[in-house]
């Protein structure tokens, strides 16, 4: 759906011009209720002992009981009530047997661990990446030296020295194909992506006065506004087609042009190898 | 204009008095109304009026208004503007929720529906509120407010209308009818629920007696339908599940019911429909969860296909995938848009879609047959073939994996939900693109995976841009890129509109309204409005005078010449 539905990932990691439009509001998810994770640990215990053996101990189903994630009455649930009822009597017929000995605790103990497992799913803005080291730091470093071109600007002794110990391989990976702005980065106080050296720039020459640089605060068909990070002025021009010139130019074309070059294991290679510089 | 687009209009004439010959004997919608308008609104929109999402039925958003015309746009200006305001102070107060809305609802509105106009009055929504404009002054004539439960308040297309009654869906899954007179509430109804993940901004479609609405909702592994429902009581009438049940057609390219039952496809977006054929046309979402097939092989039918459906019973007529098996979120729930057209010499009934996954599609709109599919964006990386079928076929190594891979076009897609426009005095199928990378990292290894499954990282767009695809080729006649920024390109999907005075509408990116020449996208009147248009624009004639609304943010722009 939204289109575009939300992406609270972009809104964290990315810089908000890079999403595709208006669709691309974070999630605004309006009912929010804090988890108690100690009922939610007493409901996952309980959980494994009383209903893995046929739900599975994650309670996405197992041998012989279907997915309680995905159950309408488990997700229509309130604090464990209609759960309750429902198992209190069981459903015999199909082979899901009572449990009549718990106690109302108990079944809100359940209720909670399995509305909590449920709310993770949901909330994807809270999902980890795993493990991503998988590459081969040689042939990364290999690349690093030749087809990538990466030491044309990059150096393991230079900028890049002690790299793989400051930032997690997921950084790395995600900075190393696009390292514009603070994507990826922990944050910091907001600043205007302008600001940044990594900053798309443009250079404005008039018909009768000298050209002026700097970096694109806006470029439309019908101005240009662009913002001297050197002393913090910013300027701006009409434009009537060509008049004034505007050349565009971005310290991280490399990185642009590379963004349809990238074989995945090109990029896992080279991920293992910038964490190798510890 | 060229001979070609000629014919394409003689046959569109030809093909609206059938048209209207047929429909005589159906009901008339808006029957109430002091100005009696046909369901014949097949690409015949009224020019004092747009009493439907699209303006007619076609989604071409296509006016054959003219006042306002490429040689005087550029004295075009601001006639009025209304900021939707969401505070309840003043306003009329419905709804089953609290008092005061609960954390996480927006504290200010973005227009993201299509308002309709009738008699002279402007009808829009934001999430959980309805709002009554004068459509001549701008001045509010009422305002609902919805008090809310929750939900995901991304945004609302709009309300649909069938005689005095206007009908709109609230985050919490209320389906509410309100009187267009006095904004007061007739009833509303529950139509999904909230604690499932269900959210629903879809703009009802009135067809017949048919209101027709659909679900939404992606966070939960959850089944998508789409409904009919009865405008006098509001109860249901028929509805169409998106993915099959057991022993349905389609239940073939799933696993199991297990897996079908939990497969999302919701229908985000409001459709198309042809009196002529009486089939209504929509595009589904992606099947669930989200970013990873690996519990779902199979194709996956019916996620991200373009249905046919027979309104009066809510039965599939025929469908057509335009992605079998998505694993990247992109949901062909963009406007199938009705061209009646030439197609190797011979009039054709059509439907287009520009489709979030980087492709064009053009199909019979009878039958489902497949004409043709062209790719585009250039960035495109994710497919390994074009079948015979005329369906781009995903290389799954281009899937989510836990160490990451990079797939063009981000989740966003190559375009999204705002409705693109086809002109038939030009021939040409206008879209708002941008060209997106993302890096897809799974996160849920269990055999049995859920919701999206997988994280994004947005890597960056090398170049958005406005297109004109010839409907008969599938190829861009022109390209016009849009604004950057100090990240680069910016903008991409963009609501659009076509006039018969040699208009076409959208934004750049930059927070422009712009009107563009459609036979080369050269600018030709711009209007800074502070942000991007949020909506797609519409225009009527009022009193002798055109107006072009838009909406940006919180606010509603009307345009007319001086």
């Amino acid at each position: 759906m939204e289109r575009g539905r939300g992406f609270v990932f972009s809104a964290i990691f990315a810089c908000s011009a890079f999403a595709v439009g208006p669709m691309s509001v974070g999630i605004l998810r309006a009912q929010q209720s804090v988890p108690d994770a100690a009922a939610i640990g007493r409901g996952g215990e309980l959980l494994g002992a009383q209903c893995g053996f046929c739900h599975g101990t994650n309670a996405r189903g197992g041998s012989s009981g279907p997915d309680l994630t995905r159950s309408a009455l488990v997700q229509e649930d309130e604090g464990g009530r209609q759960l309750g009822e429902f198992l209190r009597v069981g459903r015999p017929d199909r082979g899901m047997p009572k449990f009549d000995q718990l106690t109302d605790a108990q079944m809100s103990d359940l209720a909670a661990f399995l509305h909590d497992t449920i709310r993770l799913v949901a909330r994807r803005n809270l999902y980890k990446i795993l493990d991503i080291l998988v590459g081969d730091a040689k042939a990364g470093e290999a690349t690093f030296n030749g087809a990538g071109r990466c030491a044309t600007c990059h150096s393991p002794t230079g900028d890049f020295k002690g790299i793989g110990a400051k930032y997690e391989p997921e950084v790395l990976q995600g900075r190393m194909v696009m390292p514009r702005g603070r994507a990826g980065l922990p944050s910091g106080p907001p600043r205007p992506p302008y600001t940044e050296p990594t900053a798309v720039k443009a250079t404005v020459t008039t018909p009768s006065g000298p050209s002026f640089t700097g970096a694109i605060v806006r470029l439309t068909d019908f101005d240009v506004v662009l913002y001297d990070q050197s002393t913090g002025q910013m300027r701006s021009w009409l434009r009537n087609g060509d008049v004034p010139k505007v050349v565009v130019s971005d310290p991280l074309q490399a990185h642009v042009d590379m963004l349809s070059k990238w074989t995945d294991a090109d990029m896992h290679n080279m991920t293992a190898y910038l964490a190798s510089l510890k | 204009m060229n001979k070609r687009s000629t014919v394409a209009r003689g046959f569109s004439a030809a093909s609206l008095i059938i048209g209207a010959l047929l429909v005589g004997a159906l009901p008339m919608i808006l029957a109430g109304q002091s100005t009696t308008l046909s369901s014949d609104l097949l690409g015949k929109p009224p020019i004092d009026s747009w009493p439907t999402y699209h303006g007619d039925y076609s989604g071409r958003r296509y006016s054959t208004l003219k006042q306002i015309n490429a040689s005087n746009v550029k004295n075009l200006t601001l006639a009025w503007m209304y900021r939707a305001n969401l505070s309840r102070g003043g306003a009329i107060v419905g709804g089953e929720g609290p008092d005061t809305p609960p954390a996480g609802v927006p504290a200010t509105a973005s227009i993201k529906s299509t308002p309709l106009v009738v008699n002279g009055i402007l009808y829009f929504s934001v999430p959980d509120h309805v709002y009554a404009v004068d459509a001549r002054t701008g001045r509010e004539v009422w305002h609902f407010a919805w008090k809310t439960r929750g939900g995901d308040h991304i945004g609302n297309r709009g309300v649909g209308m069938y005689g005095n009654w206007l009908y709109f869906l609230t985050p919490d899954n209320y389906f509410v009818s309100l009187e267009a007179a006095t904004g007061k509430e007739r009833w509303h109804h529950e139509i999904a629920s909230m604690k499932r993940e269900y959210f629903s901004s879809n703009a009802p479609i009135v067809v017949g007696r048919h209101v027709i609405i659909g679900v939404g909702g992606d966070a939960l592994d959850i089944p998508g339908y789409l409904e009919s429902r009865d405008p006098e009581s509001g109860e249901v009438v028929w509805r169409w599940n998106t993915t099959p049940r057991p022993g349905q057609a389609g239940a073939e390219t799933w696993p199991g019911e297990y897996e079908m039952s939990s497969g999302g496809g919701m229908p985000w977006l409001p459709g198309t429909y042809d009196p002529e054929l009486n089939l209504y046309y929509i595009g589904t979402g992606n099947p669930q969860p989200v970013l990873t097939g690996q519990s779902r092989p199979g194709d996956n039918l019916w996620t991200c296909s373009i249905v046919a459906l027979n309104p009066d019973t809510g039965k599939m007529v025929w469908a057509y995938q335009v992605t079998p098996h998505d694993t990247h979120d992109w949901d062909a729930a963009q406007t199938p848009v009705l061209i009646d057209g030439v197609i190797d010499g011979r009039p054709r009934k059509l439907v287009a879609q520009a489709s979030r996954n980087g492709h064009f599609f053009l199909l019979d709109r009878a039958n489902g047959q497949h004409i043709l599919t062209t790719r585009m964006i250039d960035s495109a990386n994710w497919t390994k073939e074009i079948n015979a079928k005329g369906q781009p076929i995903r290389n799954p190594a281009k899937d989510a994996i836990v160490a990451g891979t990079l797939v063009s076009p981000s989740t966003g897609g190559a375009t999204n939900w705002p409705p693109p426009s086809f002109n038939p005095d030009t021939g040409l199928f206008y879209v708002g693109t941008s060209q997106t990378y993302g890096l897809f990292y799974l996160t849920d290894t269990d055999p049995r995976p859920q919701g999206w499954a997988a994280a994004e990282r947005n890597m960056g767009n090398v170049g958005s841009a406005l297109k004109a695809i010839d409907y008969q080729t599938g190829k861009v006649r022109w390209s016009h890129p849009l604004a950057m920024t100090a990240n680069g390109s910016t903008g991409g999907a963009m609501g659009l509109l076509s006039t018969a005075g040699g208009l076409l509408f959208g934004n750049d990116g930059g927070s422009n309204f712009v009107a563009y020449d459609p036979l080369n996208g050269k600018p030709l009147w711009h209007a800074g409005l502070g942000v991007n248009t949020s909506n797609g624009p519409q225009t009527y004639l009022l009193d002798g005078r055109q107006f072009v609304v838009v909406g940006a943010g919180d606010t509603l722009f009307a345009f007319s010449l001086q």
